[in-house]
């Protein structure tokens, strides 16, 4: 049979088909970035990183980063928090409703964003609230939340609970028993979790755009500009927005590595 | 209910129990169980699934309060204690060890509860490690990387160094395979005698209580139904339940003075049936109540050759040495039993 | 005792209740208020509800349900292959690969799409220009087209498809498939009778999300679709914004959430989640 080294072949160029199609657009982000003009003309003429150098002055890029990390820090914070204590109800205690609040709580992420969004902007007029980086915070959270609850979850499950028992009858507290074998087991979950969260908030873009108001995200300020009044500022700030997401979530791996030598 | 013990010089009361019972909505899961447990005993509760004897124990380590009744620790009383203010140790069923740590670290819990300094709390352990015969190197290890029998000896090192006054066993040798499990049952007797601790240990084979315990209580739908030493238990059992807990027994019912089943009289017959071990049945013929049987079944065990023989509708075991004569299957033969060998139990 | 699994239940239900349950409640409650007004204390009644009937907004609906399924539907066929190639074949690189078609779902949906865009325009875009300046190839432009906003969609979720896919298709085990060859069954049949059924829990839950997450489709339509294309989400945005009818918009979202419910209860109560995490 001759099938052997086509279909190896065969393989190959499809996956590699499948990568290029996914990159492509990412890649031309990045060459759309390096050129001087106003209007996008590719090739470029002139290859030039004047574009990193103009979004790096801009007041505008610095406002943008820091509506998104306020959001997103605090998206991670309430996240962790609410979906710590959720992990727990959702996988380590028997109680009855746990079925019915396993299936409620996956809801929100199986519920289209945009929809979401308006119904949040819809509730928060009716409250009289004005949509702001604060209103977009508690949209992200809708359906972050459930994400983190479930990735804590995981680390839940073949666990014995006995060794929370065992831990009582050697002699400690409560409070011990939680800080000596229930959260290291569920920590790596923590991490993981907050890590997600913080990728999801800092590159929401439906949710954001109906809740955040006046603030404007960086996903948000990416989409107003990418039909409309081009210039080459504009993907070098979406490069720089995503080398700055990527360098924290680098830099929080690196000090979790370091911390646990 | 309790058997008098000839054979051991009174020792003083290390726990007692009066009157434990324990209620789960309608279930009397332990239903006014009273002992006293002596001082340095090791005490086994045997019982069949759904007796009541975890609950029994999750209750004297203070993992569970008691409906009513009361617990004295050398006339103490803790009943209302919780586990961890209870100078006592579990070996849990799973063992639950911490998986995220290491041997010398799970071992060391007890002590770092307590604020021991790093330093002794290593010293400590690695004693407590050769003692359950763990090399030393093991200290570092993570738990998760040992094999079920080292898991073991690194529950039962974990409890014991939290110095307990009582040590509870909850079934801990149910899941390892044959060998294992009679290597460590050994083992466990001999770090009994070593400690001179109080041993409390639940389990559902009376075999694995007989080779280990000083006492045996035997458990059956939340009340003790005998409490006795190995001897007394297998020789006098108080019910069929109790004799056949340890195996198949032969049960002859008795009335009017005869053996129903061998329409022969019942010499010094004391109660509704008498209870005769397999290994009571001979082939010589010495015993003065014999019988004819034919042989349905021979199961070779080793050391000695059981035999499963039918008297019309009555069927009987039989276990002889393994050097005497082979019987064919299908032939007749006699057997015949002393009857000062047969326990006499009323139901 | 108490109870411990209520206890750190509660603060996720007071969080679910407030956020997700309320709003439900306030946006039908605004449905059913009289049209192009802002008041919450009028009459109720279902005249909104009346007026989509008769008004033309089939058009967006349809367009937002044929397009998700369509994007489900290509997804899907790319996804399996996809899949059975990184589970059984791809030995050592398969972490690698993986690693890498799930990267991008991290970065923003905004900086992908721009760079779509900035790939598909005309005259200067990326791949235009190229083509020009290499091959003298002049193309048109897939953007302003529906087709240009299926293909934003299928590129933007394609990973969302994949990865329950490898869930589903690592479920499949492997002595399965080698007993229906044994028994007769040839390459279709296998995929059929065995691999589909098995790997059923992982393509649902692809299918629904990627569904799910396409039924919006807000940016990509926007900028891809242009005017060829308005969803039933930009519809119900119009609503609220040029119109300042938040009652109408109000009862669209109504209809939106209807229609999203439906398909994904009934998937939903299908598969157990435990089962699958378990795995």
């Amino acid at each position: 049979m001759s099938g052997g080294r086509h279909l190896v072949f065969l393989r190959t160029a499809w996956v590699l088909a499948i990568l290029t199609a996914l990159y492509l657009p990412i890649v031309s982000v990045v060459l759309a970035s390096l050129a001087n003009t106003r209007y996008m003309r590719f090739p470029h003429r002139v290859w030039t990183l004047d574009a990193y150098r103009d979004a790096m002055a801009s007041y505008t890029t610095w406002t943008i980063h820091i509506i998104s990390l306020k959001i997103a820090l605090v998206v991670v914070l309430v996240a962790v928090v609410l979906g710590t204590l959720g992990a727990m109800a959702y996988a380590r205690y028997q109680w009855k409703g746990r079925s019915l609040f396993q299936r409620a709580l996956v809801l929100p992420i199986f519920f289209p964003q945009p929809v979401l969004g308006l119904a949040l902007l819809l509730s928060f007029s009716a409250v009289g609230i004005a949509p702001s980086w604060q209103t977009a915070i508690v949209a992200h959270l809708v359906w972050i939340v459930p994400i983190v609850t479930l990735v804590i979850s995981i680390r839940l499950f073949g666990y014995d609970p006995a060794q929370e028992e065992a831990a009582f009858d050697l002699g400690a507290s409560r409070w011990q028993v939680a800080r000596e074998v229930t959260l290291p087991v569920l920590w790596p979950g923590i991490f993981s979790g907050a890590l997600f969260a913080f990728l999801l908030s800092w590159s929401n873009l439906p949710l954001s755009a109906y809740t955040s108001g006046a603030d404007t995200p960086l996903p948000v300020w990416l989409f107003t500009r990418t039909a409309t009044n081009y210039s080459p500022l504009v993907p070098a700030v979406a490069v720089i927005g995503t080398v700055v997401s990527a360098l924290i979530v680098l830099a929080l791996v690196l000090l979790r590595r370091l911390a646990a030598r | 209910m309790t058997s008098p013990s000839a054979d051991t010089t009174p020792r003083p009361a290390a726990l007692t129990l009066t009157g434990l019972t324990r209620v789960f909505d309608t279930l009397r899961a332990v239903d006014g169980v009273s002992v006293d447990i002596a001082e340095g005993e090791f005490f086994t509760i045997v019982g069949p699934s759904g007796s009541g004897k975890s609950t029994l124990v999750r209750l004297l380590a203070g993992l569970d309060r008691p409906t009513s009744g009361s617990l004295h620790l050398r006339g103490r009383d803790i009943t209302q204690v919780p586990a961890n203010r209870r100078p006592t140790a579990m070996v849990f069923q799973s063992l639950a060890l911490f998986d995220h740590r290491s041997v010398g670290q799970n071992i060391e819990f007890a002590m770092k509860m307590k604020g021991v300094p790093p330093a002794r709390r290593r010293e400590r352990a690695l004693e407590l490690l050769s003692l359950v015969r763990l090399p030393e190197s093991y200290y570092d290890r993570p738990v998760t990387q040992c094999s079920g029998g080292e898991r073991q000896r690194i529950a039962v090192a974990r409890a014991l160094a939290s110095e307990p006054e009582i040590l509870f066993f909850d079934e801990p040798l149910s899941a390892l395979d044959y060998r294992l499990r009679k290597t460590l049952e050994v083992e466990l007797k001999e770090l009994h005698q070593r400690t001179g601790s109080t041993f409390i240990y639940i389990t559902h084979s009376l075999e694995e209580a007989m080779i280990m315990s000083d006492r045996i209580a035997i458990m059956r739908d939340g009340k003790f139904v005998q409490i006795g030493t190995p001897a007394e238990i297998y020789a006098r059992p108080m019910n069929r339940f109790v004799a056949g807990f340890m195996g198949e027994v032969n049960i002859l019912p008795v009335e009017g003075g005869l053996f129903t089943d061998l329409d022969q009289p019942a010499p010094g017959a004391a109660g509704a049936y008498g209870v005769l071990r397999p290994e009571a049945l001979q082939l010589d013929g010495a015993g003065a109540v014999g019988f004819e049987a034919e042989v349905a079944q021979r199961l070779m065990l080793g050391s000695r050759t059981q035999y499963h023989l039918t008297r019309g509708e009555t069927k009987f075991i039989a276990e002889v040495p393994g050097g005497a004569p082979v019987l064919e299957l299908g032939s007749r033969a006699r057997f015949s039993f002393d009857p000062a060998a047969i326990a006499w139990v009323d139901d | 005792m108490r109870k411990p699994g209520v206890l750190f239940a509660l603060p996720l239900i007071v969080f679910l209740l407030a956020v997700f349950a309320l709003p439900m409640l306030i946006v039908a409650w605004y449905s059913l208020m009289p049209g192009r007004t802002f008041s919450l204390t009028a009459q109720p009644s279902l005249d909104n509800y009346r007026a989509i009937l008769s008004a033309g907004y089939e058009r967006p609906l349809m367009w937002s349900l044929i397009g998700a399924t369509l994007t489900v539907a290509i997804c899907a066929v790319l996804a399996w292959p996809t899949a059975k190639i990184l589970h059984h074949h791809a030995g050592r690189w398969a972490v690698v690969v993986t690693a890498l078609i799930a990267l991008p779902i991290f970065i923003s949906e905004s900086v992908r799409m721009f760079g779509l865009y900035m790939f598909m325009m005309p005259g200067g875009g990326i791949l235009a220009g190229t083509l020009n300046e290499v091959f003298g190839i002049r193309i048109g432009s897939l953007l302003n087209t529906r087709v240009g906003a299926l293909l934003g969609m299928i590129y933007i979720h394609f990973p969302f498809m994949l990865f329950p896919t490898l869930l589903g298709v690592a479920m499949i085990p492997a002595d399965r498939v080698d007993v229906a060859r044994d028994l007769g069954a040839g390459g279709w049949a296998v995929f059929r009778e065995v691999e589909l059924p098995l790997a059923m829990p992982g393509l649902l839950i692809g299918g629904l999300l990627t569904f799910v997450l396409c039924i919006g489709a807000n940016a990509e339509a926007a900028i891809l679709g242009g005017r060829a294309v308005t969803v039933i989400t930009a519809a119900i945005e119009s609503r609220f914004n040029y119109a300042q009818d938040w009652p109408m918009g109000a009862a669209l979202t109504m209809l939106m959430i209807a229609a999203t419910a439906l398909i994904v209860f009934p998937v939903l109560r299908r598969i157990d989640l435990n089962r699958i995490i378990r795995r």
